[in-house]
């Protein structure tokens, strides 16, 4: 599937994100035939993630700054199928709109009860689970006036090389949605609410923290789930 | 059917979340001749993509399907590495397996909305010409962009080349 069959993926250059004018290649893409990359992938070990990498309110000697949250999710493939024992990573800003990051200038104060990295197995049902903070939001620079809205990345490995993705879940309600290039430039409507995360109370923790879920749909359906 | 999941770019500050301790040196089940593969990411401005990470994938020495990672820290066959201020990447593997070797690439950075996949041969151009996998490119000038120079008896040299002149070959997916 390319840019000409499907819209869902964002194009290469994107004139609203200042980045992609001389990253994006000009030359079409090539195309190897069906299934090229629906092949057998690597087979993450399980000693890469620790039992607490999924709780990344533990970092400090203390519970880090923000509104505390709980992330649940699934993970399927194109037919619906759970992807089951795939690795899951995160990070994100802190909750002033910081990274715990070399490369992250921005005037707000970092908490050094919060790092904003994570990292988890899918269980047997493509379920995993995260505990963290809701990230805060942060000017970017791209355009003036420019903040980018509240986000965790997420990166996932799948079965397959074609099931690699990387993405960003955002949040309901966020005004900064609607001017946030990055977001707008996946061309379907429909298919950027499907970055956004639901709020679902009942996954939270009682007078603790807020629950919500987002599930992830990854490409390829031939892909056979290995197991370790 | 499910709906998928659209792409969004990696960003600039994705380094310590996806750092694995020796990504960038590729482990097998099996022996085989270790060597370097390394080179430098440019923009279309000719500028080094210093934030880039690159991710590969390949075949085993003996050819196979790398399966498994025991007695390492990561996945057989699977490197992940970052490149530096300078653009460069350096990935220590073993040979691929068959008539005309090659690994895998996947660049994900900011500016990318979506990865670049692509592909390495470290083989003669007149044995990546005649891969059938590279029939789409069998008359094409750019095959030659997908191949690495030798470099002494172990050190492969590639360079990517994101957009403009000499455009490295990109795959869709």
């Amino acid at each position: 599937m390319n840019d000409m069959t499907t819209p869902l993926d964002p194009p290469y250059l994107y004139q609203g994100y200042r980045s992609t004018l001389l990253r994006s290649p000009k030359e079409p893409l090539v195309d190897l035939g069906p299934g090229a990359f629906d092949v057998p992938g690597p087979l993450v070990p399980r000693g890469l993630v620790r039992d607490t990498d999924n709780d990344l309110t533990v970092a400090g000697k203390s519970a880090p700054l923000g509104e505390k949250m709980i992330l649940v999710g699934r993970l399927l493939d194109a037919e619906g199928r759970p992807i089951r024992d795939s690795l899951v990573e995160i990070w994100q800003a802190n909750a002033s709109g910081r990274y715990h990051h070399v490369g992250d200038n921005h005037d707000a104060p970092l908490d050094p009860n919060f790092h904003g990295i994570g990292r988890t197995f899918t269980d047997g049902e493509g379920r995993y689970r995260f505990v963290t903070v809701k990230p805060g939001c942060y000017p970017w620079g791209n355009h003036p006036f420019a903040w980018r809205p509240q986000h965790i990345h997420f990166s996932l490995l799948g079965n397959a090389p074609v099931q690699r993705l990387v993405t960003q879940m955002y949040f309901p309600g966020d005004p900064l949605l609607d001017i946030d290039p990055i977001y707008n430039s996946v061309p379907d409507a429909l298919a950027r609410k499907r970055m956004i995360c639901k709020l679902v109370l009942e996954h939270g923790i009682e007078n603790v923290a807020l629950g919500y879920e987002f599930d992830i749909v990854l490409a390829g359906a031939n892909s056979t789930p290995l197991g370790l | 059917m499910a709906l998928r999941t659209p792409s969004q770019t990696i960003g600039p500050f994705f380094h310590e979340a996806l750092r694995w301790r020796d990504g960038g040196k590729v482990a097998f089940a099996e022996a085989g001749t270790r060597i370097v593969l390394t080179g430098r990411i440019v923009d279309g401005g000719g500028d080094p993509v210093g934030d880039a990470l690159v991710e590969s994938w390949q075949r085993s020495p003996k050819g196979g399907t790398p399966e498994g990672a025991r007695g390492t820290v990561n996945p057989h066959g699977f490197g992940r590495v970052e490149t530096a201020k300078d653009g460069t990447y350096r990935i220590e593997t073993s040979m691929p397996g068959g008539d005309a070797p090659s690994i895998d690439l996947a660049i994900f950075a900011r500016g990318l909305l979506k990865p670049l996949r692509t592909r390495v041969y470290l083989a003669s151009e007149d044995k990546v010409r005649a891969e059938p996998a590279m029939k789409p490119l069998a008359g094409s000038p750019r095959l030659k962009t997908l191949g690495a120079t030798a470099s002494g008896a172990s050190e492969y040299r590639w360079d990517v080349h994101l957009q403009g002149d000499g455009e490295t070959v990109f795959f869709a997916f």
